[in-house]
C-alpha cells in the first residue's frame, strides 16, 4: 500500500466554473521525494495545500498511511510544512521558532531542548540561536523554516516553493542541503516548484501539471527522454526543446521551408502509421555538428545561418532559423561559431519526437 | 542651502514664532510657576514678571501639593482613574481586537455587512446615545459602580476598525504554520497576532488611556458622590470647593496633567502618527 | 470548514456584537423611538406617542433655540480661528529652519491638557483679579468681566477652546506638508515660480483634502461644545453659553425628559452626519486623483 494516495481528488473554488485541480490520481511511496512542477496556476500549490489541509478537498479522497484525511484537521495529519515566505513567527527567536510546536505538544523541556539543539546544529544555526527573523538573511530564515519542520519528526514534509525567494547561488546550495536532509531523515516529501531544474535535481519522481491535470509522472530522466506530450517536452529541459511544424509523408519529414529529412526504419516503425501534419521535436544537444555524427548521417545534412550565440563556457548555444522556426543547437566548446556563419548539422535519428498537432501526444511514446 | 534673502526671512520667521510661542504658553507657565506659591504671593506677584517665575526653593515649596495630597482624596482619584484605564485597555484590546480579527481574517457569514455597519457607526457622535447609556446604567442599578462606568466604554467601532485594518495585512501562512505547530485560533490571537501587531496595540492602549483620563461627561454622570471619582471629576469638585486656594487649584490641575505628559513623551511617535494618520486616512 | 469558520467568527466577533447591540444599536433605536414620545424616565408608564410634536416643540422652546444659536456662534468663532491658525502655524513651522522641534511641542502642549484642566486654569486666568486682567491693566485697558458677562462669556470660552485645540490640527497640517513630494517644488523652481506661486499652485492644492478634513472635524468638534461651559459658567450667565449638547444632557439626565432629549439628540446627530457626508463627498475625488497621479508616475 502506498503512503499517500490521491483518488480522483478535485478542487473547485466557489464562484469558479472550472476545477482548479481535476481528478487527480497519484500514489506516493514512503520516503519518496516527489516534486510537483508546472507553470503558475497549474494547481500544484493547491494540491499541496489540500494535502496539508488548508484547502478543502471538494471531490475525491486523500489517504495518508491508508487513512482517509479529507476531514482531518491539518495538525492531526502528521505533516510538517515549509512555506514559500518562510512564515516564521516574527517576535520569536530562532530557538523559540523551532521549538514552538514541540512546546505546544507539551513535550518535557529537556526533550524540547535536545531536539531544538539537534535541529540548530544540523542546519548550522548555532550563531543565530537568539536572533529574531528580521535580523536573519533569506538563507538563514529558510534554514529556520526547515528546522521548524524537521524538529517535529513528522512523516510527511510539504515544501511550497521554498527556494523561490533566494538568490541563484544560494538556491543551488540549499538544493543540495535539502536533498541531504531528505536522505538523512527519510521523510516522505512533496516539493512544489515552478523551477524544473529544482525538480530534476532533487526529486525521485516528478509530477508535471498543467491546468489542474497531471501531464506525466516519472523519474527525471524518464520525463526528459520520454515526454508523453509536447507540454512535458517543452517544460523540461533548458534551453527548450526545438519544435518544428512538419508534414510526414512516405517516411520523409517535410519542413515548411522545403527542407526534408528521411526517417530511419526504426523511427518509421515507431510512428506506427501516423502521417501528415504534426510537430517534430528534438533537443538542442541532439542537433549534432561534430565530425563523427556528420559522417554517420551523411545523407541528411542540413544547413542554416547562425543568428545568435550564447557562450556558456563549457558549451555553447547556437541559434538559427530552420524549418520555419527558431532553433537552437547545444554544441561543445570546441565547436564555436560566429553570428553569420553557415553551419551544417544533422538530426540524431533516435532522438526525434513527433507530437500530434491537436492533442500534443507524443507518437513515439504511445505504446 | 539658503540664500541670503531666505536666511533673513528665516530669522524673522523664527523670531515671530518664538514670541508667539511665549504668548501661547503663558497660561501654562503661569500655572506651573504659581502652583508652588501661597495665594498671598500669587496676588502680590501678579503685577510683576515674578508672576511667571516659580518661588525660591524653600521648605514650603511643595506646600500646595502636599496639602492636596494629604487633605483631599485626590491621589485616590488619580489611582481610580489609572485602574479604570488599565481595565479598559485590557478589555478594549480583547473585545475590539477579537472583533477586528474576525472581520479581517475569518470568513464568517455577513462579514462584509458587519464591517460596513462598523464603518457607518464611526459617524455617529457619542452624545446621541449617552443619555440612553445613563438610563440603562441607572435602571440596572449600576450608578456609582465601576462596572456601570466601564461597561458602555468597552466596545469602540473606531478601535475595531483600526485593528481590522492592521490585521488584514498579516500573512496567512504564519497562521497556517502555527496550526501545524498545534496552536489553536484563540491561542494564536493572543500569542501571535497581538505580539505581531505591537504598534496598533500601543496606539489603542494610548488612546484608550487618554480617553479615560480626560473624559468628563460620562464619569460625571455615573459617579455622583463617592470614593470612585475619576481625576477629572475630583479635580472639578476640589476646584469648586470654596476652601480651596488658587495655588491648590493650580497644583491639582498640574497633578492631573503629569501622567498625560508622561504618556505623550513616551509615546509621542505613536500619537503623532495616529493624529496625522486620522488626517491622511479620512481626508 | 465553512461551519467551523462561522462558529469561530461568531465566537470572536460575538462579545463585541453583544456590546455594540446593547450600547449602540439599541440606544440609537431607542433615541429614535423616544423622539416621537413624551417619555419621562421617572414615570415610564405614562408614555404616549406624540408624533412629530417634539420636533415642533423644541424649536418653539426658547432655551433650545438659544442653545442652538449659541452653538452656531461657537462654530462661527472657533472654526476660522482654529483652522486658519493651525494652517498658518504649520506653514510657518514647516518653513522655519531653527527650533522646529520646540515650536511643535510648544503649540501642542495645550492639546495634552484635558478640557476640565484647561477650563479650570482659564477660570483663574479670566477672573476679574486674574493674570489676564492684570496684564491688560498694565497696558491701560480696563478690567474686563470675561466669563462673568453675558456678552463676553461665549467669545472668551471660544478663544480658550481655540488655544486648547489648535495644536492638534497644526500637527495634522504639518504631516500633510511633509507628505508633499519635494520634487514638485524643485520642478516649480526650474519653472521660475515665485514663492507665492509655489504656495498657490502646489501647497494649497496638495493640502486641499486635508483642509476639508480639518474644517469638518473642527466644525463637528465646536458643535459638540459642552465641557468648557459646564465647568466654567454652568451655561450662563443668562444661558449665554448654553449649548445643544448641554441641553440634551440636562434635559435627559437631570430632568429625565428622555422624549425631548432624544428629539434634540436626533436633530444634533442629523447635523453631524450631514457634515460628515459633505466631507466625504468633498474629498471623494481625492481617490480618483491619486489614481491618476499613480498612472502619470507609471508612465
Amino acid at each position: 500500500m502506498s503512503f499517500i494516495e490521491f483518488k480522483n481528488v478535485c478542487k473547485k473554488y466557489p464562484g469558479s466554473d472550472k476545477n482548479t485541480v481535476e481528478n487527480l490520481n497519484l500514489e506516493i511511496e514512503e520516503k519518496e521525494f516527489i516534486a510537483f512542477v508546472g507553470p503558475s496556476g497549474c494547481g500544484k500549490s493547491t494540491t499541496l495545500r489540500m494535502v496539508a489541509g488548508f484547502e478543502e478537498i471538494t471531490g475525491g479522497e486523500l489517504y495518508i498511511e491508508g487513512k482517509k484525511v479529507n476531514e482531518v484537521a491539518p495538525r492531526d495529519r502528521g505533516i510538517a510544512m515549509v512555506f514559500q515566505n518562510y512564515a516564521l513567527y516574527p517576535h520569536m527567536t530562532v530557538e523559540k521558532n523551532i521549538g514552538y510546536g514541540l512546546k505546544n505538544m507539551k513535550l518535557p523541556a529537556d526533550e524540547i531542548k535536545k531536539k531544538v539543539d539537534w535541529a540548530i546544529q544540523i542546519l548550522g544555526l548555532e550563531e543565530y540561536r537568539y536572533r529574531k527573523p528580521k535580523n536573519l538573511s533569506g538563507g538563514q530564515r529558510q534554514r529556520v523554516a526547515l528546522g521548524r519542520a524537521i524538529v517535529k519528526n513528522q512523516k510527511v514534509f510539504l515544501m511550497d516553493e521554498p527556494l523561490s525567494n533566494l538568490d541563484a547561488k544560494l538556491r543551488v546550495s540549499m538544493r543540495t542541503e535539502i536533498s541531504k536532509l531528505h536522505r538523512e531523515l527519510g521523510a516522505t516529501t512533496i516539493y512544489v516548484t515552478h523551477d524544473q531544474v529544482e525538480a530534476m535535481t532533487m526529486a525521485d519522481r516528478i509530477v508535471i501539471m498543467k491546468e489542474g491535470v497531471i501531464q506525466q509522472v516519472g523519474r527525471p530522466m524518464e520525463l526528459y527522454d520520454h515526454p508523453k506530450n509536447q507540454f512535458v517536452a517543452g517544460f523540461i529541459g533548458s534551453p527548450q526543446m526545438n519544435f518544428f511544424d512538419v508534414t510526414v509523408e512516405n517516411g520523409t519529414v517535410h519542413f515548411s521551408d522545403g527542407n526534408t529529412l528521411p526517417l530511419s526504419e526504426a523511427t518509421i516503425k515507431k510512428l506506427n502509421g501516423h502521417q501528415g501534419e504534426m510537430i517534430l521535436g528534438i533537443r538542442g544537444e541532439d542537433l549534432k555538428v561534430d565530425a563523427q555524427n556528420m559522417e554517420l548521417n551523411k545523407d541528411s545534412h542540413q544547413h542554416a545561418v547562425i543568428t545568435d550565440t550564447e557562450v556558456m563556457g563549457n558549451e555553447n548555444n547556437l541559434y538559427f532559423e530552420f524549418g520555419g522556426s527558431q532553433a537552437v543547437a547545444r554544441v561543445s566548446k570546441y565547436e564555436i561559431s560566429q553570428v553569420g556563419d553557415q553551419i551544417d548539422f544533422v538530426f540524431m535519428p533516435s532522438k526525434l519526437h513527433f507530437f500530434d498537432k491537436e492533442t500534443g501526444v507524443n507518437y513515439m511514446e504511445e505504446v | 542651502m539658503l540664500t541670503k534673502k531666505q536666511k533673513r526671512i528665516n530669522w524673522i520667521l523664527v523670531a515671530v514664532l518664538l514670541v508667539l510661542s511665549i504668548f501661547f504658553l503663558f497660561p501654562v507657565i503661569w500655572m506651573l510657576a504659581n502652583s508652588f506659591k501661597p495665594d498671598a504671593q500669587i496676588t502680590a506677584d501678579m503685577n510683576t514678571v515674578a508672576a511667571f517665575i516659580p518661588p525660591a526653593l524653600n521648605g514650603n515649596f511643595f506646600e500646595n501639593y502636599v496639602s492636596i495630597i494629604t487633605d483631599t482624596n485626590f491621589l485616590r482619584y488619580m489611582g481610580n482613574t489609572l485602574l479604570y484605564a488599565a481595565i479598559l485597555i485590557v478589555l478594549s484590546i480583547i473585545v475590539n481586537g477579537l472583533a477586528g480579527y474576525a472581520l479581517a481574517k475569518i470568513d464568517f457569514p455577513f462579514r462584509d455587512q458587519w464591517l460596513l455597519l462598523i464603518v457607518m457607526l464611526l459617524i455617529v457622535p457619542t452624545e446621541t446615545v449617552i443619555t440612553i447609556h445613563f438610563l440603562f446604567i441607572a435602571k440596572a442599578g449600576l450608578l456609582n459602580t465601576v462596572v456601570g462606568y466601564i461597561l458602555p466604554l468597552i466596545v469602540n467601532p473606531f478601535n475595531i476598525y483600526l485593528f481590522r485594518q492592521v490585521f488584514v495585512s498579516l500573512p496567512d501562512d504564519v497562521y497556517e504554520a502555527a496550526q501545524l505547530d498545534y496552536c489553536g485560533p484563540v491561542k494564536y490571537f493572543f500569542t501571535m497576532v497581538l505580539p505581531m501587531s505591537k504598534t496598533v496595540v500601543a496606539t489603542v492602549s494610548v488612546f484608550t488611556f487618554l480617553n479615560v483620563w480626560n473624559d468628563y461627561l460620562w464619569p460625571s454622570l455615573v459617579f455622583t458622590s463617592s470614593d470612585l471619582l475619576t481625576a477629572q471629576i475630583g479635580l472639578n469638585s476640589i476646584a469648586s470647593n470654596e476652601n480651596t486656594t488658587m495655588g491648590q487649584t493650580l497644583a491639582v490641575i498640574t497633578l492631573v496633567t503629569i501622567p498625560v505628559i508622561i504618556i505623550y513623551s513616551l509615546f509621542s511617535k505613536q500619537i503623532v502618527e495616529g493624529v496625522t494618520s486620522t488626517g491622511s486616512k479620512e481626508g | 470548514m465553512k461551519k467551523k469558520n462561522a462558529i469561530m467568527g461568531m465566537a470572536f466577533f460575538g462579545p463585541a456584537l453583544v456590546l455594540l447591540t446593547v450600547f449602540l444599536f439599541l440606544p440609537m433605536l431607542l433615541t429614535f423611538g423616544f423622539s416621537f414620545t413624551d417619555y419621562f424616565a421617572l414615570n415610564p408608564e405614562l408614555t404616549h406617542f406624540v408624533g412629530l410634536e417634539n420636533y415642533i416643540d423644541i424649536f418653539k422652546d426658547e432655551l433650545f433655540v438659544q442653545s442652538f444659536v449659541n452653538t452656531v456662534k461657537f462654530v462661527i468663532i472657533i472654526v476660522p480661528l482654529q483652522c486658519g491658525g493651525a494652517l498658518l502655524l504649520a506653514l510657518a513651522i514647516n518653513k522655519a529652519a531653527h527650533c522646529k522641534k520646540y515650536f511643535k511641542v510648544a503649540f501642542f502642549v495645550p492639546v495634552v491638557m484635558s478640557l476640565a484642566v484647561v477650563s479650570t486654569l482659564w477660570m483663574q486666568i479670566y477672573s476679574p483679579e486674574g493674570i489676564l486682567n492684570t496684564l491688560l491693566n498694565q497696558i491701560g485697558i480696563d478690567t474686563q468681566p470675561f466669563i462673568h458677562s453675558a456678552s463676553q462669556a461665549l467669545p472668551s470660552i471660544a478663544i480658550m477652546s481655540v488655544w486648547q485645540g489648535v495644536g492638534y490640527q497644526m500637527i495634522i497640517f504639518l504631516g500633510g506638508l511633509q507628505n508633499i513630494n519635494p520634487a514638485l517644488y524643485e520642478a516649480a523652481e526650474m519653472d521660475h515660480a515665485s514663492a507665492w506661486q509655489k504656495f498657490k499652485d502646489i501647497t494649497l492644492p496638495e493640502l486641499k483634502p486635508l483642509c476639508v478634513f480639518v474644517f469638518i472635524t473642527v466644525t463637528i468638534g465646536a458643535f459638540r461644545m459642552l465641557v468648557q461651559p459646564m465647568v466654567m459658567t454652568g451655561g450662563g450667565p443668562d444661558h449665554s453659553t448654553y449649548t445643544i449638547v448641554y441641553d440634551i444632557y440636562e434635559t435627559g439626565t437631570v430632568n429625565w425628559e428622555m422624549g425631548l432629549a432624544s428629539t434634540m439628540a436626533i436633530v444634533f446627530t442629523v447635523f453631524v452626519v450631514v457634515l460628515t457626508i459633505i466631507q466625504n463627498v468633498l474629498t471623494k475625488d481625492r481617490e480618483g486623483r491619486k489614481h491618476v497621479n499613480k498612472k502619470a508616475k507609471a508612465n
